[in-house]
């Protein structure tokens, strides 16, 4: 199934289809009210004046109740309809939100793992939640072309009584403002917003990096230079910041000129009419010019959102899916490619050794599914990898990574990712098995204890812990350990070995181990030597094997 | 209502609101030109008067202009001045987020997050509200003024409008405040879930359970858009209630008026319009209001800033790691930990703790990750968060020194560096070093061997996150400004984390070499590294 986020977007347009349509309406005749109060209030006053100076036959022969009840009217209804806009505009956005978000995740989760692993660093995920916010904006602003021309035609109708020219002018002015500001939009909206994200990004760096090291600062003296350093970024965000702002008071500007211009232009137009008319028709023409205003702002945000699209639809690109799928039970063999290919039967427990950044921790990710790219050489149970569809693929491991990303979330929020069903005593169990049940234990809350924004809230070796302790409940033929044991005293290092021996006895399962520290290496019994970089594998920036 | 920040806030003319404020009430001033250029053109449009209407357009575009020129300089100056209060406010979050004591502080993506983002969301505050909020006590009187001149009972009708619109204002901004702010952080906490579950999506697909979380991502949602919603239903009707009254102020100026020209009003007002102020008043009419509608509009800029504000001025009013004082020792001096208590927020505690590292010896803290050894070695610079004991080093108390870090050279596993060059970060430990002292001590650390690839070696730039090296390389450095720094206590933490057996087998020769006259604390979780040391202290 093939989703593009237009698909995603046209999908919830329909669904809003109703809520829309309503803001909209309400959009249009509010446009409509505004110009008519005004342009009416116009008429009546200039009317009026013509009629107390035609003295008094003239005055019992003008009709004003009519005009003043439909001031009135139109007053109420303008009202009715602002309120009806904006309630119907932001409950269209709103539930598109609802829907939106999920069914991008969803998109996501069926997408390239490679893209999944790009989005974990702060910087991709942040990016990603603004494109959608960015995508969001768009729904509450579907009403503005609606106001724009239900302000135009209600506009060209009350300029048309003073005859075609005004009208003309009216229009001009409108084209003209239109055309302008969209090109005003392109040119200066969409670089420096683009600008302001990188700078932001930059700048909160720059601020970690000097936080995780506040002793360093105190001991050398750093602090100035620290601060100096992160106000440079201070300063290009905030020129970046300043670019914007006068895009969009540039756009302001731009309707008040345009504006005044087309006024002038629209009095002069109507210099032979009868006053009321003219009257009429230049106050119409200021009104109507108004209708424009959300039309302008959505311009001003059209160029970001049409990246964000860009951006989105390139992280939604769907997995071809293989064709084959067995039969998900049973323990199968494993085949690596390694010194020409090496099978692993099941229940095998293989230690993958290497020098660091010879890529055991791609190889790693690209046996259990989460990558797509260079699985030449890797089988289960004779299959290629390649030819298995990854929900297969990913059924047979349990990955207890080098240093994972917890869920933001309780202890429990966290193991039951594994193992959705899991007891209590089960949970304990394995959080014992991973030498962690004394610190959880001793946490306000116990399992339902907060580890914090991604875990920020336990140190490095409890994530890692926690991390392994989730492997541990997964029921999978396979599990596949990355450092396991690292950071921890060579106490609770024999523990967790013993506690893990244990379990790969009772339940059988195969094991792929990645260790630089001896110890847990006693659980193997056969070794994997992966000495040169693998073929294919790009150089390691950050996940160091 | 006071500014929670306002003690933290920088003073004078630049931050002042007036500058913006004052252009918001210019542009107020050009819809009276305009309006003036308007009536006066449609009365003397036929009617041939000396100069015919020239004039009065005139005056119309003038006015037209003067108001763009005003939005323009009201959006640029409320800009600039958000950009000098934010820069002043961010140096101040900052220096008060890096001498925060680690464990009483939140964790570094939140610190991190407060100096951005937090700083950040109160640039509506700044360059918008507080002008807006001046502009819209002065541009209605004046814009008032302006029609009283031309039909005094105009402006009564107007003011007579205005009560009930301020009262509405006032009264909906109370209520809704809590609600909104309630939803504004259920906002936040949504695009929270959905990019954390983002974030974690390898193992969600790992572990097969994106169905799960997907299901969890949408209850969240939808939970958040019906409340939402709910609470729009009603901030929405007070800004209806605004909108009617400007509508209906409009009405009431066009049918008073046009009853007035006409004749035919039910009671005797002292007055009499012309057509040129009648249309004068009319286009002036919605003016009234707009400078309260731009403030309406710019409500949940206050909204974000107040929780924001409130935030900041916990972290600013924290506490905070005292400055290095004292005038540091000579000799390499004893330290004694006597029954050290740490406790981190939510309660944690570790200790009591107490033992002593000799003088010129070498003393490692063994334990795992989470026993407290970071932590022990920052007490000795402020850094760490002592409910109760003593530590002493050569006699003096941390209590009263408040600080050791002028007689303290520290290693951690993610040095701070400052843009520069890598000879530059490693004479930080000794400022005026020679070259050659630099590069003598970057060659024992095994930092020249590991940087000989690089075509400018030493001189490489670096910024400051230290782009480009590897996590070693940067650990190097900061053991090459530990070494020089003449200090005479060395703290260093887990300085062989992440090496093989044979590189934490070289690393332990450096470490006896730099060692050689100091009083050395090392946290780590090495045996290979508790093998070195004179004493060893094992923490439970």
């Amino acid at each position: 199934m093939t989703l593009s986020l237009q698909s995603l977007v046209a999908e919830q347009r329909r669904a809003q289809g109703h809520a829309l349509m309503l803001s909209a309406l309400a959009a249009a005749v509010l446009a409509l009210c505004a110009v008519l109060l005004m342009g009416l209030s116009g008429w009546f006053i200039a009317a009026a004046a013509a009629a107390g100076a035609g003295g008094k036959a003239a005055v019992m022969a003008f009709n004003y109740l009519l005009p003043s009840a439909g001031i009135r009217l139109l007053a109420i209804l303008r009202t009715g309809a602002r309120y009806g806009e904006r309630l119907a505009g932001h409950a269209a956005a709103l539930n598109a939100l609802a829907e939106i978000r999920p069914a991008l995740y969803r998109a996501l989760a069926r997408g390239r793992p490679e893209a999944a692993l790009a989005l974990s660093s702060g910087e991709a995920s942040a990016r990603l939640v603004q494109d959608v916010d960015a995508v969001e904006t768009l729904f509450v602003r579907l009403s503005a072309p609606w106001s724009a021309a239900a302000a135009l035609v209600a506009g060209l109708a009350l300029t048309l009584l003073a005859g075609p020219v005004p009208a003309l002018c009216l229009l001009a002015a409108m084209g003209l403002l239109l055309v302008i500001g969209r090109l005003l939009a392109q040119g200066v909206s969409t670089e420096p917003g683009r600008e302001v994200q990188g700078a932001t990004g930059e700048l909160k760096d720059a601020v970690a990096a000097y936080l995780a090291a506040s002793p360093d600062l105190v001991c050398y003296d750093l602090e100035d230079r620290a601060v100096a350093a992160v106000m440079a970024h201070d300063q290009r965000l905030g020129q970046a910041q300043g670019r914007v702002v006068d895009g969009e008071a540039l756009m302001a500007a731009l309707q008040a000129v345009v504006s005044g211009l087309a006024v002038a232009a629209v009095l002069l137009a109507a210099r032979d009419v009868a006053i009321p008319l003219a009257a009429l028709a230049a106050l119409s023409t200021v009104v109507a010019l108004e209708g424009a205003a959300g039309l302008l702002r959505a311009f001003e945000r059209a160029g970001a959102a049409a990246e964000a699209e860009r951006r989105l639809n390139e992280v939604l690109i769907p997995l071809s899916e293989p064709a084959r799928s067995p039969d998900p039970f049973g323990v199968r063999d494993l085949t690596l490619p390694i010194s020409g290919g090496v099978r692993l039967a099941p229940g095998v427990r293989a230690a993958l050794v290497g020098p660091s950044g010879c890529g055991k921790t791609q190889m790693l990710e690209r046996l259990i599914g989460l990558r797509t790219a260079g699985l030449e050489g890797f089988a289960i149970a004779g299959t290629p990898l390649a030819r298995l569809t990854p929900a297969f693929v990913r059924s047979q491991f349990a990955y207890g990574p080098q240093d994972a990303r917890l869920l933001t979330g309780s202890v429990r929020d966290n193991l039951l990712l594994a193992s959705p069903r899991a007891s209590d005593a089960e949970l304990w169990l394995a959080l014992a098995d991973a030498g962690l049940e004394d610190r959880i234990s001793a946490m306000a809350g116990g399992l339902d204890a907060w580890v914090g924004e991604g875990g920020a809230r336990l140190s490095g070796g409890e994530r890692r812990r926690l991390s392994l302790a989730r492997a541990l409940l997964r029921p999978s033929p396979w599990l596949v350990l990355d450092e396991p044991t690292e950071g921890l005293d060579s106490q609770t290092e024999a523990l967790v070995i013993a506690r893990l021996e244990q379990r790969l006895a009772r339940t059988g399962q195969g094991l792929l181990l990645v260790s630089h520290r001896p110890a847990p290496l006693a659980l193997c019994d056969r070794t994997l030597r992966l000495a040169d970089p693998v073929a294919g594998l790009q150089p390691l920036a950050t996940t160091a094997g | 209502m006071r500014f929670p920040l306002s003690d933290h806030l920088a003073a004078g003319p630049r931050a002042s609101r007036l500058g913006p404020g004052l252009f918001w009430v210019l542009d107020a001033a050009g819809a009276v030109i305009f309006a003036l250029g308007l009536a006066g053109a449609v009365t003397h449009l036929a009617v041939g008067e000396t100069g015919g209407p020239w004039p009065w357009l005139a005056a119309l575009i003038a006015g037209a202009l003067l108001r763009a020129l005003a939005n323009f300089a009201a959006a640029g100056a409320g800009a600039r001045r958000a950009r000098g209060l934010k820069g002043a406010l961010r140096e101040r979050v900052l220096r008060a987020a890096l001498r925060t004591p680690a464990g009483q502080a939140a964790p570094i993506g939140e610190r991190a997050a407060a100096v951005v983002d937090e700083v950040e969301a109160l640039d509506g505050w700044f360059a918008r509200f507080e002008p807006l909020a001046l502009a819209a006590r002065i541009s209605p009187v004046l814009v008032l003024c302006a029609i009283a001149v031309a039909s005094p009972i105009s402006a009564l009708i107007l003011v007579g409008a205005l009560i009930p619109f301020a009262l509405i204002m006032a009264l909906a901004g109370m209520m809704a405040a809590d609600a909104a702010r309630a939803q504004f952080e259920a906002l936040g906490r949504l695009s929270g879930l959905f990019m954390d579950r983002v974030r974690a999506l390898p193992m969600v697909l790992a572990f097969q359970a994106e169905a799960a979380e997907a299901a969890k991502v949408e209850g969240a949602a939808r939970g958040v858009a019906r409340r939402t919603l709910a609470v729009l239903r009603f901030a929405f009707l007070s800004s209806a209630g605004l909108e009617f009254f400007a509508a209906l102020s409009v009405a009431l100026v066009a049918v008073y008026a046009g009853f007035n020209l006409l004749g035919l009003l039910p009671i005797p007002v002292p007055e009499q319009l012309d057509l040129g102020r009648a249309l004068f008043v009319l286009a002036l009419a919605p003016e009234v209001y707009l400078p309260l509608r731009r403030l309406a509009g710019a409500y949940h800029d206050k909204q974000a800033g107040q929780a924001a504000a409130e935030r900041l001025a916990r972290l600013l009013d924290g506490p905070a790691v005292p400055a290095a004082g004292g005038e540091g020792f000579q000799d390499a001096p004893d330290i004694a930990f006597e029954a050290v208590r740490l406790t981190y927020p939510g309660g944690a505690t570790i200790g009591p703790i107490s033992f002593t590292a000799p003088a010129g010896q070498v003393t490692v803290l063994l334990g795992a990750s989470g026993s407290g050894k970071t932590s022990l070695l920052s007490a000795l610079v402020g850094a760490a968060p002592l409910s109760a004991g003593e530590v002493r080093v050569g006699g003096c108390r941390l209590s009263s020194e408040g600080s050791f870090a002028r007689s303290v050279a520290w290693a951690g596993q993610a040095p701070a560096l400052a843009p520069g060059s890598v000879a530059d970060n490693i004479s930080l430990g000794r400022p005026g070093a020679s070259t050659e002292l630099v590069a003598t001590i970057a060659d024992k650390v095994g930092l020249a061997a590991a940087m000989a690839g690089r075509a400018e070696g030493l001189a490489t730039r670096l910024d400051e996150r230290g782009s480009g090296l590897s996590g070693g390389e940067r650990r190097r450095i900061g053991l090459a400004r530990a070494w020089l720094k003449p200090a005479p206590i060395l703290c260093l933490d887990e300085p062989t984390a992440d090496l093989d057996a044979r590189a934490e087998a070289e690393m332990i020769d450096v470490l006896a070499s730099m060692a050689r006259g100091r009083t050395v604390l090392i946290a780590s979780h090495s045996e290979q590294v508790a093998a070195m040391a004179d004493h060893v202290v094992r923490l439970p």
